[in-house]
């Protein structure tokens, strides 16, 4: 206990040393905010002097409105302004050339290929007997996107995870994306499968979610659902109304010949698995998500053929007072030898709040998660668990978080309940 | 950890969501000040949107005016006052969930990028008159003709019901 005491005072000083680095010094954040109340200052005044020169507000806005007699090409179009007012013509011919030095900056080149990284430090411990407390290195994840033309996007993400010889690497989505419109995506590669929400809401980066650890139906490395599917996908927004439907639709190999991972070389059983996820954003409720997915494969293990149904369901309120998710799926197997038809079930509730103070940087949480496997199930070990976690997650800059949480969960009828304590700083760069 | 300070932990924390719901939220705070309008460029084959289309926009969920013209979103830098009231009224967000919003959209492989950051009213002006599919929002005083202001939920900005403001 006194252990775990000093590590926490230990962690609570690094925070403050780190909230005080990261701030810069008083001068000159006087400074800056001085120079942009002045450039602020500047703007109203021109915009009043403006204001007195021309026409009321809605005179401007109707006459911006009119179609132009003399409608210029868009290239031409950033010079018209400067076309159009008086000036001695080396000055209009700079401005100009200035003009359309911006835009062509602010156009999208292609291929615009952006790096994102994400990584976390933990610190873990258990009540657990044989698990050792302390650190360890969690994902480094580099996430690319590029643009490769307006119509066609490529997205990956590798991860580096250490290992107790060295680090593993691991290519966690790799996509080409072809957009027709906002109705008709189509992209061949490597997902995270769309069954739910956790599982494609917040992928590999742990900064991205609010709580340290997934929930277990989800976590990398299990199988309760397959996290990873390799295939074509097509997805978009469905004309709905208020309703504000979308979807996803995809085929691909299903799981490997160990369930926990993709057929990334190839399907071991010449049997395509496939996918369709319907979600809701009803116009009306700004932060609802409601969806539902199914999940259709054969499996093979040991020479012996399954067939694997899940279907599953989510409703989540993704403002962040309150954060509310919550979301069950269940797994049917069924032997296609002897007929025998088992189901297994999990969920999770989890509830965050964003507090009002310290420039709402901390947001505390709790979820509640639970799975069941029968006894009877063929494809799954057990994978029975009951448990809370109840943490806090701080957000230091808009760009890393500390967070700490306390776990409780019972693996199995007359297993232990074992208790942990949990750190985590997590950032993205 | 005992039973009972499990249960005093809890007591606790169940007390705390009622104070939590009564604080005010930063993001909701009003402030005065000139109607901002949106504005499109000129071909831009929208001239009505509702808040929640023009949300659906921001967003980036709705990513395309027609098949062959892609959104090009644009948003003035911190402390403009555009940017501030597009925060508050349309996204509903802080300014750092706003970019956390945008890590997370295109991490999630549903955007290729974030909305363009534009310092100026006349930078504004200049590319939005110039990208086709470009899409602003600035201070109605300075709409100047050759961009297309779009009315929101059936009003224009001076109109009362308008809801940019």
């Amino acid at each position: 206990m006194v252990r775990a005491s000093s590590i926490l005072t230990v962690f609570l000083l690094a925070a403050g040393a780190v909230r005080a680095q990261s701030s810069p010094p008083a001068d000159q954040a006087g400074e800056v905010r001085m120079l942009l109340e002045r450039v602020q200052q500047l703007e109203k005044r021109v915009t009043e002097l403006e204001a007195r020169q021309a026409s009321p507000q809605a005179a401007t806005i109707s006459a911006a409105n009119e179609p132009s007699t003399q409608q210029l090409p868009a290239h031409q179009a950033a010079q018209a302004p400067a076309a159009a007012g008086p000036g001695p013509g080396q000055h209009q011919h700079e401005t100009q050339e200035q003009q359309a030095a911006t835009v062509q900056q602010m156009e999208t080149h292609y291929p615009s290929l952006q790096i994102r990284g994400f990584g976390d430090v933990d610190f873990s411990a258990t009540d657990q007997k044989g698990i050792p407390s302390g650190f360890n290195l969690g994902q480094l994840d580099l996430h690319l996107a590029s643009a490769l033309s307006h119509k066609v996007t490529y997205f990956g993400e590798i991860t580096f995870n250490a290992q107790p010889t060295g680090y593993t690497v691991e290519v966690e989505r790799n996509i080409i994306r072809y957009d027709y419109n906002d109705y008709f995506k189509l992209s061949f590669g490597r997902y995270h499968t769309p069954v739910g929400y956790w599982n494609t809401a917040f992928h590999h980066g742990a900064w991205l979610q609010t709580t340290i650890s997934r929930p277990d139906m989800v976590r990398f490395g299990g199988t309760f659902i397959p996290v990873h599917f390799v295939g074509f996908l097509a997805e978009g927004n469905i004309p709905s109304g208020g309703a504000g439907l979308s979807y996803n639709v995809g085929v691909g190999n299903g799981r490997g010949s160990i369930i926990s991972r993709p057929g990334d070389a190839g399907d071991i059983n010449n049997n395509r698995a496939w996918v369709a996820n319907v979600y809701s954003r009803p116009r009306a409720l700004y932060g609802l998500q409601l969806g539902a997915s199914v999940y259709r494969d054969k499996i093979t293990l040991a020479g012996r053929d399954f067939r694997e149904w899940i279907s599953g369901a989510h409703i989540v309120w993704t403002k962040e007072s309150p954060e509310f998710l919550a979301e069950f799926a269940n797994v049917n197997h069924r032997a296609v030898l002897t007929d025998l038809s088992t189901n297994s079930q999990a969920f999770y509730v989890q509830l965050g709040y964003r507090l009002p103070w310290f420039e709402r940087t901390v947001k505390p949480y709790y979820r509640f998660e639970y799975t069941h496997t029968p006894l009877s199930e063929q494809v799954f070990t057990n994978q029975d668990l009951v448990g809370s976690t109840l943490g806090v997650r701080y957000d230091i800059t808009n760009y890393a978080a500390f967070k700490t949480e306390y776990r409780n969960f019972r693996r199995g009828i007359g297993e232990p309940r074992v208790n942990g304590w949990f750190a985590q700083t997590d950032f993205t760069f | 950890m005992n039973a009972t300070t499990k249960r005093v932990a809890m007591i606790v924390w169940v007390l705390s969501w009622p104070l939590v719901a009564m604080a005010p939220s930063g993001a909701q705070t009003t402030r005065g000040g000139a109607d901002i309008a949106v504005v499109v460029h000129p071909d831009t084959p929208v001239s009505d949107l509702s808040l929640s289309d023009v949300r659906k926009v921001l967003l980036g969920e709705r990513q395309y005016w027609s098949s062959k013209l892609p959104v090009v979103l644009l948003i003035r830098a911190p402390v403009a006052r555009e940017r501030d009231v597009v925060l508050r009224v349309i996204y509903q967000m802080s300014e750092a969930q706003f970019k956390q919003y945008w890590v997370a959209k295109i991490f999630r492989a549903e955007a290729a990028s974030p909305p363009k950051i534009v310092y100026s009213n006349d930078m504004q002006y200049e590319l939005v008159s110039a990208i086709p599919g470009a899409i602003a929002f600035m201070d109605a005083r300075n709409v100047r003709p050759g961009l297309k202001v779009l009315r929101v939920d059936g009003y224009l900005p001076g109109d009362k019901e308008y809801p940019l403001r």
